[in-house]
């Protein structure tokens, strides 16, 4: 059983690693062709050295998803502290208010925004991008620390207050050190977010040296509808996957326990 | 400063942020809905009285692609729960590197959607995609995925699962693990098969994440927009072409903001109704607000 | 910045509580709570879980605010100050050490916050460690300390302070039983008789006994009586402190005239003849004493005696009339003996 279900998620995924790793040729045939060479660095080489090369869209991808990680926390732990110190229908209201837009289809907005951003002047700004991105991420985030800060005793505060500690000392000296794992699967879980995010990035940015993974790539497809150049993208996706792989693989206790905590305890 | 002024202050900034980008532009967008914008009107919005919303009416790709969007949302989220459900229980049994088994199949989530769809595109490809490969070697003829309208969407589907069965199955794997063993100890002492309990103890008690799971995936899935736009775009006579995708095009194809901000209300009129239905069927749990 | 406000003419030493009440919605939590504890005194708040004893420590700690009512120290009126500003030290049920610092780090935080000077900073945090035979401690986590080692940190954060109150909220409860024993009179030592007052809060009625000079019983909000253990036992303001204080429990025997008549178990004494009948049902050997359950016309007793005494299956019991407490069978007030 365990082997079906590595088959089924990890297959398609190890097909593209295959195509980026041999010749057209031997993609098409099976066998090494005229050149007589089956495995390549080619496709690697290809999307390495285009213009703009790949390494700019990861670059991008990156600056991005550092901006709304750091954005999305700021954000999100005094909202989160607020939320879990409030009672009554106020704290009824935000919390419904954040499972509402936790659920929503963020593509929906995307027409909107766009109009927003162009009368901000914020198209074309790659740093711009991580205030949508911070929204959108705000609910799950909140929702996730909220759930961390109802774990913390309620003494350890108080103890905090006792001695003399102001809100701001307490969270830096006391709380949010405790909260640490809760932090870092958050934080994990916004990059993660932003670093796939589609549908505003493709609206926000034009200018090709600007765009991030998810439309740089979707564009490559786009510009040859019949003729995919399947080799050189299977080669951007296993390079544009690979931040994401070590991350998923590094963090996978912090990532699968905040998510199951959050929602056992929201 | 009372404790509730304070509370309220700390969550001012982040209530802003979100009222910026989710209220402000559903509002923006009912509003634009009711103007002509478009090349015609050199962009700029008039008050057409209405108009968008009778084309809308009568505008037979609208009705088309609610019933694609709608049949696409109900079978996808269908598999899902049932292969998540599947997915979770096997991940929930204990055993040597399940974390690694977690995490390598939390992967297909993991990854950027248009990356992925890309990649089933060339998996689906006719004839050199590793399908018809596969089809191939066991003699068969190549087989166009991508080429009828039933198996285009199909075979869509079967992407969207691939992708986002983990998420369900996470969710679910949450549940599982709320559900104290004991319980489950005394199931087992009392004589039960594993097909008693899971039907006796575990549904029941996973209900309310199957309902946070069906609800989640049902918005997501009505909204959804990067897979067709990449693996597809509308498919064959318009087979795979969802709300979302149609509302982009209007906006950034044919330039026609206002048509494109009617669709886009629309869409969310339909998910709001559809999840007050599903609202109304599971309230209990979901409301709830926590302790 | 606290000492440099007017001193009065004569400050009121100690601590004075006038009509403090906590009332969230439509709940009271305390109800016009009056008491006063002189320095070096140890005052026990002794009550069923949610009987507002803990209502009361947080305020006097500043964690909530009072809904009425003052609360005085040394003679100053500190209802309005933040708990920071109280010089008031609590040591916790949980202890609420932080987990994530060491135990010389779990001393500092609060000294480091005031910004004292590093070098008294850890003249003090020695001379609190000595006192406490924690220093080869001091850099352990909170998680590697022993129930009893943490109990000891969480005073010495209490001590550290040079607070001009100290509030203990059920230190012991998370301790075994005879550990808590053991510990009392080390407590005393270390708390009671220097220059503040000791408030102490326990649902344990032995504890309180043990700890406190006087102990202060609640119930639902209200304080029902204050005084000395003794006083309590002897003298109980009604039939709850009276059911409260004492283990095992006073028989409560209907009497005429909408009265109860209480008699405590040791105070029961087998008679030849003139007492009530009463049929053995059940013994309980403790080892130093024995519990009898009996029968009688008028409900079931509870009767201690000494563990070698044998006594028949029937027999007729007795009292000295100085032992009976007198109650209203409807207000639960103590009555004058009839």
């Amino acid at each position: 059983m365990r082997g079906l279900l590595l088959l089924w998620s990890l297959a398609p995924l190890a097909w593209q690693l295959y195509t980026s790793l041999v010749t057209p040729e031997a993609l098409v045939s099976g066998s090494a062709g005229a050149t007589g060479s089956f495995w390549t660095l080619e496709n690697y080489r290809q999307v390495w050295l285009a213009d703009p090369p790949i390494w700019r869209y990861l670059l991008n991808s990156a600056v991005v998803g550092a901006a709304s990680t750091a954005l999305t926390l700021a954000l999100a732990v005094p909202c989160a502290y607020g939320l879990q110190r409030q009672g009554g229908r106020l704290r009824w209201a935000v919390s419904l208010a954040l499972l509402a837009t936790a659920i929503f289809p963020t593509v929906l907005l995307f027409l909107a925004l766009l109009q927003l951003a162009r009368t901000l002047g914020l198209a074309n700004n790659l740093l711009a991008l991580s205030l949508p991105y911070a929204a959108l991420c705000l609910p799950l985030a909140v929702l996730l620390l909220r759930a961390a800060f109802a774990e913390l005793p309620p003494d350890l505060e108080d103890a905090a207050r006792l001695e003399g500690l102001n809100l701001p000392q307490r969270l830096r000296h006391v709380l949010l050190p405790l909260l640490a794992p809760s932090l870092a699967s958050t934080a994990i879980l916004v990059f993660l977010f932003s670093w796939n995010e589609y549908p505003i990035a493709l609206t926000w940015i034009s200018r090709p040296e600007l765009l991030t993974l998810p439309p740089a790539i979707a564009r490559l497809a786009g510009s040859s509808l019949f003729t995919v150049p399947y080799g050189a993208f299977a080669a951007a996706t296993v390079l544009g996957s690979l931040p994401l792989l070590l991350l998923v693989l590094i963090f996978q206790r912090s990532i699968v326990s905040g998510l199951t905590q959050g929602a056992i305890k929201g | 400063m009372t404790p509730s002024l304070v509370n309220t202050l700390l969550m001012l900034p982040a209530l802003l942020l979100l009222a910026i980008v989710f209220a402000w532009p559903l509002l923006d967008s009912a509003w634009l809905s009711t103007q002509a914008s478009s090349v015609l009107t050199g962009l700029s919005p008039i008050a057409n009285h209405g108009a968008n919303w009778q084309r809308l009416l009568g505008d037979t790709r609208f009705w088309q692609d609610a019933a694609v969007t709608l049949r696409f949302a109900l079978v996808s989220v269908g598999l899902e729960l049932l292969l998540g459900l599947a997915m979770a229980l096997l991940l929930h049994r204990p055993g040597r590197g399940r974390g690694w088994l977690r995490a390598l199949t939390l992967l297909p989530w993991a990854l950027p959607t248009t990356v992925l769809a890309l990649g089933w595109r060339w998996i689906y490809n006719d004839p050199y995609g590793p399908l018809n490969a596969i089809l191939r070697a066991f003699g068969a003829a190549p087989y166009g995925f991508l080429t009828t309208p039933a198996s285009t969407w199909l075979f869509t589907v079967l992407a969207d699962v691939w992708k986002t069965t983990p998420f369900v199955a996470l969710l679910l794997l949450a549940g599982l693990q709320s559900i104290p063993a004991e319980l489950e100890e005394s199931l087992v002492l009392e004589g039960a098969s594993p097909g008693q309990i899971l039907r006796r103890l575990t549904l029941p008690l996973l209900k309310p994440w199957i309902s946070l799971a069906l609800l989640f995936r049902l918005a997501q899935a009505l909204g959804v927009f990067d897979l067709v736009q990449v693996l597809t775009r509308v498919g064959p006579a318009g087979s795979t072409e969802s709300l979302a995708l149609y509302a982009y095009l209007n906006a950034m194809r044919f330039l026609d903001f206002g048509y494109s901000a009617t669709l886009v209300i629309a869409t969310f009129l339909l998910l709001v109704v559809l999840t007050v239905l599903g609202w109304l069927l599971l309230r209990r749990r979901a409301l709830e607000p926590s302790r | 910045m606290i000492d440099a406000m007017p001193v009065l003419p004569s400050p009121a030493p100690g601590l004075r509580i006038e009509g403090l009440s906590r009332r969230l919605g439509e709940r009271t939590l305390l109800a016009d709570l009056n008491l006063a504890v002189a320095p070096g005194e140890c005052l026990a708040l002794l009550g069923p879980s949610g009987c507002g004893k803990t209502t009361t420590l947080r305020l006097l700690a500043g964690l909530d605010a009072a809904s009425a009512g003052r609360i005085l120290l040394d003679g100053r009126d500190i209802t309005q100050q933040s708990a920071g500003e109280r010089r008031v030290a609590m040591v916790f049920q949980s202890y609420a050490l932080y987990p994530h610092l060491s135990v010389a780090d779990n001393l500092a935080l609060g000294l480091r916050i005031r910004g004292m000077a590093p070098k008294e900073r850890e003249g003090r945090i020695a001379a609190v460690l000595e006192l406490l035979q924690l220093g080869e401690l001091r850099l352990r986590r909170p998680a590697q300390l022993s129930g009893g080692q943490r109990q000891r940190v969480a005073l010495a954060r209490a001590l550290l302070r040079q607070p001009r109150l100290v509030l203990l909220d059920e230190p012991m409860s998370n301790l075994d039983a005879q550990l808590r024993e053991e510990l009392r009179p080390e407590l005393r030592r270390l708390l009671c008789g220097g220059d503040q007052p000791v408030v102490y809060v326990t649902h344990d009625q032995q504890e309180a006994m043990g700890m406190a000079d006087r102990i202060a019983v609640l119930r639902d909000g209200a304080l029902q009586q204050v005084g000395s253990a003794r006083e309590l036992y002897e003298r109980p303001a009604n039939r709850f402190v009276a059911a409260f204080l004492g283990r095992p429990a006073i028989n409560l025997l209907p009497a005429q005239g909408q009265r109860q008549l209480g008699l405590r178990p040791e105070h029961l004494q087998p008679v030849l003849h003139g007492g009530i009948a009463a049929r053995l049902q059940r013994r309980e050997w403790w080892g130093n004493q024995q519990l009898l359950w009996l029968e009688t016309a008028q409900g079931d007793l509870r009767m201690l005696v000494a563990a070698d005494q044998s006594l028949p299956e029937q027999l007729q019991l007795g009292w000295r009339p100085e032992h009976e407490l007198w109650f209203d069978s409807h207000s639960g007030e103590r009555l004058a003996a009839p």
